[in-house]
């Protein structure tokens, strides 16, 4: 898949690739010209299409482990099957640089204990669409950090400066 | 505007050479594998996996040094078969060792890694209804990881039991475009045949890999007391559907409860059975392959 600039017949750039929250990717991209950027958000199916891939959209930093893929995603492994082997983190524990979405996914455990305001939310509705995902992230690891279980308008307002919205 | 063609790269997602690194990993790994043979059916229950299991000692008993990828990923048996259940696998600075069955027969199979008996393979995933969608993408990076991680080491012959279905023979060709070929088992049932012809023609007409030839299995049946022996099922004619297809007829076992046994035990039917008519089969049908893979 490739994005091209419709305004000034450019290809664009991979620019960020946040997620999955909720089972859903942000891929931004951005035309190097014009600066006009775009964000493709998938759908869970959409997102374990790339998983099923075993691929990282915007490349590894390290080389895959020996059966990483099927250690990463096998729902249910046997204790002591494999021997020697370092720990790959599943999509559903632990982090790491390893895995693509585990790191995401961890937060995204951590962020199911807490609980959003009803205005909180309505708040977030404004938030462009193609960001949405980044900010509820950013707000939530905000939040987490200081310890709150609920995310109020008075928290996003602690936020705002921080992501600019 | 810019058509996909016209722009070089994918603008930094990396998928197509993350995509080539895999198959550069796969292909290295395979450059140290003679021949790799596929053993397919298309049909269910004709005893494909318990025909790779004991071709895989016979070979290995003639010296060949043999792998064994169980490409049944739903349904894994060779770990079962060739007595390696519940080994533990381990991981080297090479890859992952294999564990060894007999005559250093090496084996991996999904079974290894499942934790039960009653355990489905099962991934993650946003919704196990919707599986369908992406299981198959997830089973062929399973079979790639295989392949392209174990340490398999040096070997004459990879030897692949893949699951019924036309549609299976292609994961482990997209995977391997190499295979020497594969190895058509049946029985001599009409239902059989019927579905087996269609397997063949699948592997002929896609050009996937040559057709080394036509296995029965269950030919026939001999009685232990009185010695009368009678064909096991009334009607397929496996030699003359061979002749029909231009396909070699590379021999028939007969039934044996005690291969049944054996293959219960995790001990291969033909390390204690050799001299018997299935056993003798299987020898010949081995040593053909072996024949077939001196001439290449």
């Amino acid at each position: 898949m490739k994005f091209v600039c419709v305004l000034c017949d450019t290809p664009m750039k991979l620019e960020e690739t946040v997620g999955p929250v909720e089972g859903s990717l942000s891929v931004t991209f951005a035309c190097p010209s014009c600066a006009h950027r775009i964000a493709l958000l998938t759908n869970p199916w959409e997102t374990q299409l790339v998983r099923a891939l075993d691929v990282k959209i915007g490349g590894r930093n390290t080389p895959p482990e020996s059966w990483e893929f099927v250690r990463t995603m096998l729902a249910a492994r046997r204790e002591g099957a494999l021997e020697g082997a370092g720990d790959v983190a599943t999509p559903e524990e632990g982090a790491g640089p390893r895995c693509p979405f585990s790191a995401v996914a961890n937060r995204a455990a951590e962020a199911a204990s807490l609980t959003w305001d009803p205005s909180a939310e309505e708040r977030l509705e404004r938030v462009p669409d193609f960001i949405r995902p980044m900010a509820r992230q950013g707000i939530e690891r905000f939040a987490a950090e200081r310890g709150y279980t609920r995310i109020t308008e008075e928290v996003i307002d602690e936020v705002r400066g921080t992501l600019g919205f | 505007m810019k058509t996909y063609w016209d722009i070089v790269g994918d603008g930094g997602s990396n998928v197509a050479a993350q995509v080539e690194a895999q198959t550069a990993r796969l292909r290295g790994r395979m450059a140290h594998v003679r021949r790799k043979v596929a053993v397919v059916s298309g049909k269910g229950g004709v005893g494909k996996s318990t025909v790779t299991a004991n071709l895989a000692v016979a070979l290995a008993m003639d010296g060949l040094r043999i792998g064994v990828l169980d490409a049944d990923v739903n349904g894994p048996s060779m770990a079962k078969l060739l007595g390696v259940r519940g080994r533990s696998l381990k991981a080297g600075p090479d890859g992952i060792l294999p564990p060894e069955g007999p005559m250093g027969i090496k084996v991996v199979s999904m079974d290894l890694l499942l934790p039960s008996d009653e355990t489905p393979v099962a991934w993650h995933g946003p919704a196990q209804q919707e599986s369908f969608i992406w299981r198959g993408m997830m089973e062929v990076n399973t079979l790639r990881e295989f392949l392209a991680d174990t340490a398999w080491g040096e070997l004459d012959l990879l030897l692949a039991d893949l699951p019924p279905g036309t549609d299976r023979i292609s994961h482990l060709t997209g995977l391997l475009p190499d295979l020497t070929g594969c190895l058509v088992v049946t029985v001599p049932s009409e239902v059989s045949h019927l579905i087996v012809k269609k397997a063949v023609s699948a592997v002929r007409d896609a050009r996937w890999a040559p057709t080394l030839g036509l296995v029965e299995n269950m030919g026939r049946f001999t009685c232990k007391h009185c010695g009368a022996s009678e064909a096991m099922f009334p009607g397929g004619d496996t030699r003359a559907m061979a002749a029909a297809m231009a396909l070699p007829f590379l021999g028939s076992i007969d039934f044996d409860p005690r291969l049944a046994a054996a293959s219960d035990r995790g001990v291969p039917f033909l390390l204690s059975h050799p001299d018997t008519p299935a056993g003798e089969a299987l020898t010949r049908i081995a040593r053909t392959i072996q024949a077939w893979m001196e001439a290449e």
